[in-house]
Formats: C-alpha cells, sequence, structure tokens
C-alpha cells in the first residue's frame, strides 16, 4: 500500500520518528539545555599558579566568571620534550585544583588588621605627635609596650585602613633604624622562585632601608650543607624528565608519588623501560609500593647504609676489578688523586699514629711551584712517574689580577698548570713503581660506637687504624723545611671504607660478613637492614653506571637532611655517586628536589630584590643563627661539644658551647650578623667623623679595643634585639618555626608551652656570649605578616595585611623540576581590600618616605658583610684558623674579620628608588657566581620596555619599576636565562676565567627575549647561563654538574673537583674530614618529662619525624575542609600497632607528644605502615583548625614545631675558605629537628578550651 | 494579605551587620528611628535590636570592632557570606556567586567592586530594592541559613543573633534553632566508621531516588561515631 496519504505535505510534524521508531525529531524548547552548558561556560581564562612553596611549578588555567573565578584546570600547553621522551604535562594535583576557594573562603583575610590594643595607643597618641614620635612613646613605656606584646595569638584584632597601618609600621621602622639601627628591622619570605616578584617587594624594601632579610633554605633544614661542601654548589639538581633517562633508581628518604606529584610520571613510566627503582624508607611509604624493593632502615641510620654499600662499590669496582670509566672519571672530577699531609697524634695511650691533615697546597714548596698567584689556594697532586705536579682547576687560579699568569687555567683539562702538559694524576701511591711502596699506620675517627639509648651502636675501636701507602716529600711547612708524609685522597679514603688491599697490618675487613667498620655486616647491626640487600643494591648500582657510564641516580628527600648528622646522610650517598661517576651525567646523579625551588632568573632577580640597582652590598642574615639566639633557644642548650667531636681533636681547643663557635664564626666573618653592632651603625659613622677618623678604621679600632661590640655577644641585651619583624608568603610560627614555644615565650613574650628550664645556676654558660640570668620576654615590636588567610602566624601578629591571592597578582615562577618559566597572572583584582605583595611594599615605602622627613634624611652607616662564596674573599684563611678577638691576628676586613662598608642611605627618596632601576645598573653592570658582565644595553632596553621616570627628583630619567609586571621584565631582561644577550655575554665572562670559550652553548638562543606576555601565552624553557652547571637543550635533559664534567668548569671548591676529604681544621676536628656514619644525637628532651606528670595512662617514647604530606603544601590547604576531610580534619599523628599497644592507644584516639620544648595535641593513626619506635606527624598542620588544650601545658596544644629546638652544627660555620664560604642560603647553621624524641600517651580529657577569654578557638 | 513594606528596615539591618566603624556608629541612631518608623517589626524585636545599638554605642568602639572581627571576619559557622553555610569551599560555590551576580544585574543592579554577590549586608540591600512580596520570598529562600547563622550567635551570646532573628520575622519564618553539634560533636564528625560507610554515599543513591541536597551540615554524619 502507498504511503501517499500518510504523508503531510504542507506541514512537517516535529515530532516524526524515522530509523525503525529508533529515532525521533523534536523541535521543542531546549532552552533548558542552558544552564547546563552555562555551568561550564566563562569569560576568560587567565594562567597562573601556585606560588609559594610548592615545588611542582605547575602551569594552570584559571576560569573567570562575571569577575569570579569559578574553578581551574591544568594547563597542557608546555613546549614538547624531544622524541623518545615523555611530555611534561598534564602537571597538577588536589591541593593546586582545590586552591580557588581559597579566594572566598573564611579564612580569607580581607581587611588590614591590627591589634586592638595596640591601636587603642596608637591612636590616642597620634593625635598629639607625629607618627615616629608615637611609635618612641608606645615602644618607649614598658606598660604600653608589654600591653599588646601580651595578648599576642589571643584574637583582638580590629580593622583598619591601608593609610592608618602604611602610616604605622612604616613609623615603627623609621623610629627603629633611629634609635637602634636599620639591621634591626628584619624580614622573613621563603622560596622566592615561586613568586620572585613578591619576594622582591619584600627585600628590596629591607635592602633599601638597610633591614635584614632572613635566609630560609639552611632554617627549613632544606639545604644540604654538603652540597656547598662537596661541590661548592648549593644545590643543583637533574629536572624531573632526566629521571627517564635513568637506568638505576635509589628513592632515598624521598616519597616521590605523594610529595612529586606532577613529576612522578616520569618515575613510573621509565619503569616500563626497565629500569629498577629501590626505595629507602624508615615506613612503608608510597614510594615503597612504587619500588622493585624496599630497604628499611632504622630512622636516622641511613649512612651506615650508604656508608656500607660505598665499601662494596670500592672493593668490586676499584680492587677486585677496575672499571676503567670510574677510574678515569675518578682521576678527572674528584679529589681521590690529591696529596694530603698527615700530622702526627698521639693516642691517650701513648701511641702515635699519623692523621689526614690538611691538603699539600703549592706554597708549601721551596718554588710554590711557580705559582705567583694564591699558591696556598692550590692544590698538589703526583702523576705518572710519581712526579709532583700542579693540576688546573684549584681555587687558586679562579682569582686574581687582570692579566696574571695563570689567568684561564681554572678549568678541569687533565694538564699541569705549570706547563700546560697533559697529565694522568696518579690515584694511588702504589701506582707509582718508581718510589716503591711505603706505608703508614693512620687514624680515622669512628662514631658508630657512640651511644644513644634510641640508637643501637657498634662498638669498635674509637679510633680506626689502617695501613696507608704513603711518600715523604720535602715541604716548607710553617717557615721551616721538614720532610712531610703525604698521602692520596684516594688511598686515605679506601682504608677509611676498610677495604683490603693486601697491605701489612691493614686492619681491613676480611669480607663483607666481617663485623669490621663500614662492611655490610657491619651496618646489618645498626639498620636492621639485611647485609645482602646492601651487597646486592650496591653491587647493581654501580654494575648499572659501570655499563652506562653513570646512568644511576639517587632521589633524596628532606627527611635525610633534617637529622643533627645529615652531613653524614648525606656524603655516605654522595660518595657512592662520586666512585660511580655519576654526577654531571645524564640519567645519573643526585636528585635532591627539597624546598629550593630554583630562581632560575637569578642574577635577574637579586639586582631587582636586593636592590643592588641602588645600594651595595645588601645586609642578609642566615635564619638559623638569628632565630636561635634571638627567641634565645640557646639559653636551653644540651648538646655538648665533647659528644661530637671527634676522638683525634683536641679538646681542650675546642670548648665552650655552640653558641660560641656562631660568636667567632660572626666575628671571624664567616658568617653574617643581625643586629651587627651593639651600637646604631648610624652613629657610628658620626662618631667616627667627630673623630676625625675614616669609619672603617674607627670601627676596625674600637671592635679591636672592645669599645665597640658585636651584636653577638649579646643577644639578650635590649640594644641587640631584633625590634621589626616582616614576615610575607611565609606561615614562620605555624609552620616552619622550630622551636615554636620559645618563639612565642622570648621574641613574642606571650603565653607558650615551654616545660625545660634554661641553664641553672650550675650549668656552664657560653664563654663568649653574656649571660643574663632572666631571659627577656616579648624582645619584638613589631610583628607584621602578610598573607591571604588566617594562618597562625596572623594570629599571633600586631598587624596583618591581607595579599593578593595567587590568582590575583602578577608574578613568575620557576622550578628545578622542570626546565620552564611561566607566570602568575591576574585572573581577578585582588578581593576586598587586599592587595598584592608589590603594591603593599610599594605602599609601605611612600609612607616610609612621607614620616622619616625630620628624623631620618641621607644617612651613612656602616655595614658588616661575611667573606662571601663566589668572591675573592673565599681566599680568607688558607692554613689555620686565627680569631682577632682572641688576640690570634690583626681584623683585617674581608680577610680576618667580616668586609666593613660604609654605605649612603636616602631616605626620604625611598620610595623614588623603590620604583626606579638605580644607576648602578649602568656604572657597575651586574653579575653572579663570580661572573661580572656590562648591562648598559640591558638598561636601555628597560627603559625603553618600561618607560622612564618622569617626575622631577632623585630617579628622572631612569627606568620605570611602577608595577609588578615592570618589576617582571625587570628581571627577565637582566637574566641570561631569559634574555639571550646576557647569556652570551656570561658565557664569555666565563671563557675568560676557564679559557675556554663556552659561548657556544648560548649563541644559537642569542636574540631570544622572553618577556612577561610571553610566558602568560605559553610557559617558555629558558636559556642556558653559567648560573647554573647543567644545560637546557634539545639533546640532554638539565642534569647538575654537567658543564662541569663536559665543559670543564671546574667545580667551585678548593681544588675545583668534586671533594671525598675537606680539610678545615674544623671539619676535621668534628670528625668530618672523609665521611662517615654518626648516630643521632641525644637531646635529652624527654628526661624530665617521662612518667613524671602522669595522666593515668601509659607513655611511650618514640622518635618524632615530620615528613611531607599528600593533602597539604606545609600549612597551606591544611585549613581547607576538602583537604582537611580526606585526612581525619585534623592534627593526626601515625604510630605502629606494637607501640600503639603499649600504650594502650587505638586508632582515632587523641593522644598529646611531649617533652621538654612543649607538646602536641593529635588523633592517632595507629597503622601497619609504621614501624615500631618512631611517631611521624605530617609537616605541617595548622593549629587553628580542630585542636584542643595539652594536658601538659594547658594552651592549645602546639603545631609539629612545639616539641622541636633548633641545635646547632660547629662546621656549618665554617667561612672564609673556597666553598666553606657564606652565601645567602647557600652555606650556614641548618635548623635540625628529627633526633628529637617524645613522650606519647593517650589524653584522659579533650579541652576544646572554649571558654577561654577572647577565644582563639577557630570554627571549623 | 498585602505584604507589608519593609524596605528602609532591611537597608537599616543590612547596616546593623556591617563593620561598627566610626561613620556607622554616627548612624546607630538613624537606623534605630528608620526601624521603629516603618513598623515591620514587632516591638520585642525592635527592643532588641535597640538593646544592640545601645551596646554599639556604649562600648568601647575599638572592643565593639575588635568584637566584630572574632565574629565575622574570620572563622565559618558565623561567616556572612552566605555560600560559605551552603557550598564551604566546594567547586559550586563559584556558579553560585556567578547566579546570584546575575539575578542582580537581570534587576538593573551592578555589584560594586570590593564585595562578593552572597555578603549578606549585599543581599539586604538587594532584598531591599524588590517589592515587598518578591523581598519577602527572597528571604524566605535564604531563611535556612539565617537560622543557622542565628543559632552560631546566639551560641556565642552575640548581640548579633537579633538582627538575624529579625530578617527571620521578616521574611515569616519561625526562628528556630539549628542544632550545630558542641565542638567534641564536630570532632566525632571527622571519625572514620567501622566500616566504609561514612563517606557519603548519598547523592550517588540508586537511579530515581531522590537526590536531597543538604544546605547545612549534616547531623548525622556525627551520629555515626555517637551511636557506637
Amino acid at each position: 500500500m502507498s504511503h501517499f496519504l500518510d504523508r503531510l505535505k504542507y506541514f512537517s510534524n516535529p515530532k516524526e520518528r524515522f530509523s525503525g521508531e529508533h529515532g525521533v525529531t523534536t523541535g521543542e524548547d531546549r532552552t533548558w539545555e542552558n544552564a547546563y552548558r552555562d555551568r561550564w561556560a566563562h569569560d576568560k581564562i587567565a594562567r597562573s599558579t601556585h606560588g609559594v612553596n610548592c615545588t611542582g611549578s605547575c602551569s594552570w588555567k584559571i576560569y573567570v566568571k562575571g569577575g569570579i573565578v569559578t574553578w581551574e584546570t591544568q594547563q597542557t600547553d608546555y613546549p614538547r620534550t624531544r622524541a623518545d621522551l615523555p611530555n611534561h604535562e598534564p602537571r597538577g594535583c588536589a591541593r593546586g585544583a582545590s586552591y580557588s576557594w581559597y579566594l572566598y573562603s573564611a579564612n580569607r583575610l580581607k581587611y588590614p588588621l591590627v591589634r586592638g590594643r595596640l591601636l587603642r595607643s596608637w591612636r590616642d597618641i597620634r593625635r598629639h605627635h607625629d607618627p615616629v614620635d608615637a611609635w618612641a612613646e608606645i615602644v618607649e613605656s614598658e606598660s604600653k609596650r608589654r600591653d599588646y606584646q601580651q595578648v599576642r595569638g589571643l584574637g583582638g584584632f580590629v580593622r583598619a585602613s591601608w593609610k592608618e597601618v602604611n602610616e604605622l609600621i612604616a613609623a615603627a621602622n623609621a623610629y627603629t633604624i633611629k634609635k637602634y639601627g636599620p639591621d634591626r628591622v628584619a624580614g622573613f619570605s621563603p622560596i622566592p622562585a615561586m613568586s620572585m616578584v613578591s619576594y622582591a617587594a619584600g627585600s628590596r624594601y629591607l635592602s633599601l632601608i638597610g633591614g635584614t632579610p632572613l635566609s630560609f633554605y639552611d632554617w627549613y633544614c632544606d639545604l644540604p650543607p654538603s652540597s656547598p661542601q662537596v661541590w661548592g654548589e648549593q644545590t643543583d639538581v637533574p629536572e624531573s624528565a632526566d629521571w627517564y633517562n635513568s637506568n638505576f633508581i635509589i628513592a632515598w628518604g624521598s616519597n616521590v608519588p605523594q610529595t612529586r606529584t606532577p613529576d612522578a610520571h616520569f618515575f613510573t613510566e621509565v619503569r616500563y623501560k626497565g629500569t629498577k627503582i629501590v626505595a629507602v624508607t624508615p615506613d612503608y611509604s608510597e614510594v615503597a609500593k612504587l619500588s622493585d624493593l624496599w630497604l628499611h632502615p632504622k630512622a636516622g641510620t641511613d649512612a651506615a647504609v650508604s656508608m656500607a654499600m660505598g665499601h662494596v662499590i670500592l672493593k668490586e669496582f676499584y680492587f677486585d676489578k677496575r672499571s676503567p670509566y670510574f677510574d678515569d672519571y675518578a682521576r678527572r672530577y674528584t679529589d681521590l688523586p690529591m696529596l694530603v699531609m698527615l700530622r702526627e697524634h698521639t693516642t691517650p695511650g701513648g701511641d702515635t699514629v699519623m692523621v689526614p691533615d690538611r691538603y699539600v697546597r703549592a706554597a708549601d714548596f721551596a718554588d710554590h711551584l711557580g705559582a705567583d698567584n694564591n699558591p696556598e689556594w692550590k692544590t698538589v697532586a703526583l702523576a705518572e712517574g710519581g712526579k709532583v705536579v700542579l693540576p688546573n682547576g684549584a681555587i687558586g687560579f679562579r682569582w686574581g689580577a687582570d692579566g696574571r699568569a695563570d689567568q684561564g687555567q681554572w678549568n678541569l683539562e687533565a694538564k699541569d698548570a705549570r706547563d700546560g702538559k697533559d697529565t694522568k694524576l696518579m690515584l694511588s701511591l702504589l701506582e707509582d713503581e718508581a718510589h716503591g711502596a711505603e706505608t703508614a699506620r693512620v687514624g680515622f675517627p669512628y662514631f658508630g660506637g657512640v651511644k644513644n639509648p634510641h640508637f643501637t651502636d657498634n662498638p669498635q675501636d674509637e679510633v680506626s687504624l689502617r695501613t696507608v701507602p704513603v711518600r715523604t716529600l720535602p715541604l716548607t711547612v710553617d717557615g721551616e723545611q721538614r720532610d712531610v708524609m703525604v698521602a692520596t685522597v684516594f688511598d686515605l679514603q679506601a682504608a677509611q671504607y676498610g677495604v683490603a688491599r693486601g697491605l701489612e697490618g691493614e686492619n681491613a675487613a676480611a669480607d663483607y660478613d666481617d663485623d669490621a667498620p663500614y662492611t655490610p655486616a657491619w651496618q646489618e647491626r645498626i639498620t636492621g637492614v639485611p647485609r645482602d640487600k646492601v651487597i646486592a643494591v650496591a653491587r647493581q648500582f654501580a654494575d648499572n653506571a659501570d655499563k652506562t657510564k653513570g646512568r644511576s641516580m639517587v632521589i633524596i628527600g628532606a627527611g635525610m637532611n633534617h637529622w643533627y648528622h645529615c652531613d653524614m646522610n648525606y656524603r655516605g650517598i654522595i660518595n657512592m655517586l662520586m666512585m660511580c661517576g655519576c654526577i654531571g651525567k645524564s640519567g645519573g646523579g643526585w636528585s635532591h628536589y627539597v624546598g629550593q625551588e630554583k630562581l632560575r632568573p637569578q642574577t635577574g632577580w637579586t639586582a631587582l630584590a636586593f636592590a643592588l640597582d641602588w645600594i651595595r652590598p645588601p645586609r642578609q642574615m642566615n635564619a638559623t643563627s638569628y632565630f636561635y639566639a634571638h627567641s634565645d633557644q640557646w639559653r636551653y642548650e644540651k648538646l655538648g661539644l665533647d659528644e661530637v667531636l671527634s676522638p683525634l681533636a683536641d679538646k681542650d681547643a675546642y670548648g665552650g658551647s655552640m653558641i660560641d663557635y656562631n660568636v667567632r664564626a660572626e666575628r671571624m666573618g664567616w658568617l653574617p650578623s643581625s643586629p651587627q653592632l651593639q651600637r646604631n651603625p648610624i652613629q657610628i659613622v658620626k662618631d667616627a667623623e667627630k673623630a676625625g677618623m675614616d669609619p672603617v678604621e674607627y670601627t676596625v679600632k674600637s671592635l679591636t679595643e672592645g669599645s665597640i661590640k658585636m651584636s653577638c655577644t649579646d643577644p639578650d641585651h635590649p640594644d641587640n634585639w631584633p625590634r621589626n619583624l616582616l614576615v610575607w608568603r611565609s606561615n614562620l610560627l605555624g609552620s616552619s618555626g622550630k622551636g615554636h614555644e620559645y618563639f612565642l615565650k622570648h621574641l613574642l613574650g606571650t603565653s607558650n608551652g615551654v616545660q625545660g628550664k634554661d641553664l641553672g645556676p650550675s650549668d656552664a654558660k657560653p664563654a663568649e656570649v653574656a649571660w643574663h640570668d632572666k631571659a627577656p620576654e616579648g624582645k619584638l615590636d613589631l610583628l607584621v605578616t602578610l598573607d591571604f588567610r588566617m594562618s597562625t602566624t596572623c594570629l599571633y601578629s600586631d598587624v596583618v595585611l591581607p595579599t593578593a591571592t595567587w590568582y590575583e597578582k602578577n608574578d613568575l615562577n620557576t622550578s628545578d623540576m622542570h626546565p620552564f618559566i611561566h607566570p602568575l597572572s591576574t585572573a581577578v583584582d585582588p578581593a576586598w581590600e587586599s592587595r598584592s605583595d608589590w603594591e603593599i611594599y610599594k605602599g609601605l615605602a611612600k609612607a616610609f618616605s612621607e614620616v622619616c622627613v625630620g628624623h631620618l634624611g641621607v644617612e651613612k652607616e656602616v655595614v658588616l658583610t661575611p667573606l662571601m662564596h663566589d668572591t675573592p674573599d673565599e681566599l680568607a684563611q688558607a692554613i689555620g684558623v686565627k680569631d682577632w678577638a682572641r688576640g690570634e691576628c690583626e681584623l683585617i676586613p674581608g680577610k680576618t674579620g667580616p668586609s666593613i662598608k660604609v654605605i649612603e642611605r636616602d631616605y626620604p627618596n625611598l620610595y623614588k628608588r623603590f620604583t626606579s632601576l638605580g644607576p648602578l645598573m649602568k656604572s657597575v653592570g651586574n653579575g653572579g657566581k663570580g661572573i661580572a658582565w656590562n648591562t648598559e644595553t640591558e638598561v636601555g632596553n628597560l627603559a625603553d620596555l618600561n618607560g622612564k621616570v618622569l617626575d622631577e627628583g632623585a630617579s628622572q630619567g631612569l627606568p620605570n619599576i611602577d608595577t609588578d609586571i615592570d618589576a617582571a621584565e625587570v628581571i627577565l631582561t637582566l637574566a641570561p636565562e631569559t634574555n639571550g644577550h646576557v647569556a652570551v655575554k656570561a658565557w664569555a665572562a666565563l671563557s675568560k676565567i676557564t679559557g675556554r670559550d663556552h659561548t657556544h652553548l648560548a649563541i644559537h638562543r642569542e636574540d631570544e627575549k622572553i618577556r612577561f606576555r610571553d610566558i602568560q601565552a605559553q610557559p617558555r624553557k629558558i636559556i642556558s647561563s653559567p648560573t647554573w652547571s647543567g644545560l637546557e637543550s634539545e639533546h640532554v635533559s638539565y642534569n647538575a654538574g654537567y658543564t662541569n664534567v663536559h665543559e670543564l668548569i671546574p667545580w667551585r671548591t678548593l681544588t675545583g673537583r668534586q671533594q671525598f676529604y675537606l680539610d678545615h681544621p674544623w671539619m676535621v676536628a668534628f670528625g668530618e674530614g672523609f665521611s662517615t656514619y654518626r648516630p643521632p644525637v641525644d637531646l635529652k628532651a624527654t628526661a624530665d618529662l617521662h612518667n613524671i606528670r602522669s595522666n593515668g595512662n601509659k607513655e611511650v617514647l618514640l622518635n618524632f619525624i615530620t615528613p611531607h604530606q599528600k593533602w597539604g603544601i606545609h600549612s597551606t590547604y591544611t585549613d581547607n575542609l576538602i583537604m582537611l576531610t580526606l585526612n581525619r580534619g585534623g592534627p593526626v599523628i601515625w604510630i605502629s600497632e606494637d607501640d600503639a599497644k603499649i600504650a594502650g592507644i587505638v586508632d582515632n584516639d587523641w593522644v598529646e607528644l611531649f617533652n621538654v620544648n612543649g607538646a602536641i595535641a593529635a588523633r592517632a593513626v595507629v597503622s601497619q605502615r609504621i614501624k615500631p619506635g618512631m611517631t611521624l606527624m605530617y609537616h605541617a598542620q595548622e593549629k587553628t583548625v580542630n585542636t584542643p588544650g595539652s594536658e601538659i601545658t594547658g594552651v592549645r596544644g602546639g603545631i609539629h614545631n612545639s616539641v622541636t629546638r633548633v641545635v646547632l652544627k660547629p662546621t656549618h660555620m665554617i667561612g672564609g675558605y673556597a666553598q666553606f664560604s657564606y652565601g645567602f642560603n647557600y652555606y650556614g647553621t641548618i635548623g635540625t629537628n628529627r633526633d628529637e624524641f617524645v613522650v606519647v600517651r593517650k589524653m584522659a580529657k579533650i579541652d576544646w578550651l572554649d571558654n577561654e577569654p577572647v577565644a582563639t578557638a577557630e570554627q571549623a | 494579605m498585602a505584604a507589608k513594606n519593609m524596605s528602609m528596615s532591611l537597608r537599616a539591618l543590612s547596616h546593623l551587620l556591617t563593620y561598627p566603624d566610626a561613620e556607622l556608629r554616627a548612624h546607630l541612631a538613624e537606623l534605630q528611628q528608620v526601624l521603629h518608623g516603618e513598623h515591620a517589626l514587632d516591638k520585642a524585636r525592635l527592643a532588641a535590636l535597640d538593646a544592640l545599638v545601645a551596646t554599639l554605642l556604649a562600648e568601647d568602639a575599638l572592643d565593639c570592632e575588635a568584637v566584630y572581627v572574632d565574629l565575622f571576619d574570620r572563622g565559618r559557622s558565623t561567616s556572612l557570606h552566605l555560600f560559605e553555610h551552603v557550598h564551604g569551599d566546594s567547586r559550586d560555590r563559584g556558579t553560585a556567586m556567578v547566579d546570584l551576580g546575575k539575578t542582580y544585574a537581570d534587576a538593573g543592579l551592578v555589584l560594586a567592586p570590593g564585595e562578593l554577590p552572597d555578603y549578606l549586608p549585599a543581599v539586604l540591600e538587594f532584598v531591599s530594592t524588590q517589592p515587598p512580596r518578591q523581598a519577602r520570598a527572597f528571604l524566605g529562600e535564604i531563611a535556612h541559613i539565617l537560622n543557622a547563622v542565628h543559632t552560631a550567635l546566639q551560641q556565642r551570646g552575640s548581640h548579633y543573633a537579633t538582627v538575624l532573628a529579625a530578617l527571620l520575622e521578616l521574611a515569616g519564618e519561625q526562628v528556630h534553632s539549628v542544632e550545630i553539634a558542641p565542638e567534641p560533636d564536630i570532632d566525632e564528625a571527622w571519625q572514620e566508621p567501622q566500616a566504609f560507610d561514612g563517606c557519603s554515599t548519598r547523592g550517588q543513591a540508586r537511579p530515581d531516588t531522590p537526590q536531597t541536597v543538604h544546605f547545612v551540615r549534616d547531623r548525622a554524619s556525627t551520629q555515626i561515631g555517637a551511636a557506637k
């Protein structure tokens, strides 16, 4: 039948069906669907990232609709990698994906806040006085000062206008400068790499007023001092993509999938290539689950494992057979062939043995080996035939007058500097057939028998006696010629590891099962790791490196570095890498991804950040020593020097206490000081002028006479207190403040949980530091914090300034994990009254310029600078340690003491200086890491790009730095990494020193200039520069040490090579000339509390460690409800099933952790993951969220740092000695905290402290 | 029943919830007059509001400001940003704000920069521009949040609770206390259940069952621990 009549001719049926009833066409209204479409619609996408303390440096798309940030997703447009290498993207993690909600969270800071009591005084007095006088009246009245100090942390904030807070802060700063000196104003901000303009804003302000930026990398204990010690390099590491080039990876204490989330894919991907992965962690961590083999030494004993692995590697690859690759690498790139003097030592038993002393130097030879320039800084070796040679590359070649004879010999060419002939250096004196083998008995300190109640020792002789091949050379030492016994580092090192060589009486380990120092059997007793596992891993690691020429890698985690004897943990591993020729090799090397995060355009940034365009030098301070002194943690010191000295050291010469060493280091110019001198440095210049003397001479004379004291000798004297502290981009008190309760007590002067007593009348007091019976409480007059959320630090501050979040400002971001630079961008304007850090400090600079008038004008002051690394000052005291204050030498600034310079500051023009690029960039130029170049062209480019200042006055005609983007352009234009012309200039400058042409590394990118808008469009790969030791290229992934090995640029060490041996007298005295194993130190923090203040529950003693977490980046995100939901919603600690059983704790119980330093209240997670004997609390959980009161302290349970206290180590204070020279965040004391033990017990009563006056209780 | 005009009262209540700086304190008397003049609220409520005004005037200015900061500038339960109570840190918050902003725009009003659309005083100012019936309906829609904030404020013994009560009255809603779990209960809310049942399986239930949207923090989860 026909369908003719069924079909409509003039109409179509909107509901017509087709395809056999499977389809239907409808024409009904579908606008309701727009609701769903609009859900994902947006007005714009901005590119930004999360920028203070996350190493990820992931680029994100920020979606904005109607002026509101609605969500973020990962960017996927990173430049491609080369063939056969996975791409970087996607980068990002759950933390970043939840960031947008911080913008509108109830925890967001919306208005400038001031402590009510302070503001009341201020307003009362300000009505009748000018701002600076008003501040004077407040802080000069003890009652007015204590009135607001005592309630720090207890709420009571009121809003104030920007104008008012700026005036108050500026007045406080100006008063402090006028009364005490500019260096009494300090600032703390970490990790500039993640938002470098924001960091620079504050440090530029501080540097212009003469204040002190405090370091962070050492304070966070993320700085591994072993890196500067061995390489002269702060930290330089392979990018994560280079993991993919590796064939054997040990993840040692690094929880890659948890803490390196965006990079972990390279780690998992390379396993599919057949790469073996070994995890070494004390707990069954995420990385352990991902690996082929899991080793779990008892926490804190890792160095014993690595020493044993080193033993295996040395034995099997240098003696049982000789790997030609290792052999060649060791001769060219390490100090193993270098000669070391031996000196006689008489044991307590009356026995005479030889001990390693210092490297032989050219100056020790009658003819100085022909070296006129710095002969005492040139190390010596023997070449084939036993001939003495002066190898190129020692640090003495690096510095000297232009046109000197040895210019261009600072390189690693295997040549004798005297005649330029090729040489093959001798590793062992046994190679010297001409002279035959002489031997001597040499002693090495052994610490494995040191008792610690919490660790298993392995008692052996305190001094290991070994037979070492030696030779006698006629040398001139201390002005007299005598025969001196010398040995190579290689022979000493083999002996120290206990490797048998068949020498008579060598006392070496018979085999791996012999319980002699550093054998696999020896470590088993200490660490609990089966010896066969250690042997297998060491053998495979080395065998792989041998076959692949160095493609064995160790990814190392901060946990390893947080122990008092961290250098041993690190050097044991570094030794393995150096023995196997892995450093500077693609897919090999040392991967320490912690805390420093690599500010790639560094030399462009330092100019802006430390105002080097206006004033040089800036003040800088190592934060660990600063907080140790100023939060009075030194007053509670219980670790004695005798507990850490070498058994071979002269105990009488190394007495005193930890802070004494710090004072000596400051005096000798090794470490910086803040404050510097007990008199106002502005006053010193005036006094000098009155006396008709040059201010530098006057200072030297006064210091020598003792009429001016250094502040470090009396940190508790009111003249030496830090008075103002600015904190930005940081949660100093809620996260990173080791010895948290001491901060509260002494620096802030408010309620605290310190349980211990300081040194009593019967205790020995420090020798170099004045002791006040009553310790000061409340040193700080003013604590200002900039943040976007109400952190713990904000709660304790006097003024809280609301900053723009990471989606509300323009900034730059780089990382060590990938080679790209990309921005933070203003997706939306700062919400409420918040402002970007740049705008805040600019506003402060403006207020300062106004309030200082009548109090401060153009002022001169003296600035002390330590002997800096990468400057000629690093050649200070070549041989021996002389302290001018003990009359051992004259005070010579820049040689035996800090450099002293007179600086002129123009306070009323502060704002003009802040907002323009000063004239020094043009007249002096720029540089970094010992290289300098001219920047005239770049200054001209910036004037064109940013415009010139038109206003009349001090800055007229100079390039503008008005906005955060202007500031970013300054960095990008001046830095070699982002400006190809500068890169070529920098390489050319280095070529002059090394005598080798390096410009080919950047010449192909010379015309490239990366600008802010470029990186907003797409992340850009930076340009290779001599600031770094790796290359950005299309052929290799970035790998540290690559240019040292492939371009023959020396390491910036004494020998110019990677050093197994560190010969500074303090290193030797403290037993760390060679790497060894040292058990954790006993901090004695629980004895006074364990089983003494019972609450009826059982108490256990556990080691307290604080690894990084999955749900936050330090304290950020730990107050975000979404993140909290994933992790029990508040502070938790992890504990083993065994310990929980002993203490009667079940999962989710509230427990308390305490010792003399303070207390923590948290929930217990009872898990098989944890081994007995330790407890783990993730770093860092805020006490603002769900934290009840502590039964011990009676105040709110603290943060993880409430049970810690910083302990210094003298070897970290060494200065003026090649790689042992100060650099900001490069070398210095570090805030170790993992040797700490705590008492753990179940809480009897959970008190939320709801009825506290002015509740600090946060609503969760 | 013709809806009572309450435009000026809403305006006044909106101001009362803002920061008690010098400017606001100078206008407190004016606010009182308006509230009494419009007769939108009953006598008892007006008396309570008078007490709040009296407190703000009598007590030290900086103390009042500190109390305000503690109550409203930080912490979640007394937040004056409405979506804090509904969406918290969740992803829906941004879209919700965008929608609310659109509601304002549809009514011909543009929200000035400096505040978010869900800020209660801003919402009230918007409502005050609407005809009485719509205004009342709008208030009704947010009544459950107002109740939650009211309870939180009352628990802290704050005089500001009365402003929220007044708003509920204008909405024609009962003031009823929303149970806010005391702290230890909040604490138990995070407790993991014996079996894997504590994570919200609601919302992912079987097809055809209605998905309940919870605007106030769910009490049920806190009872899991309690029932143990």
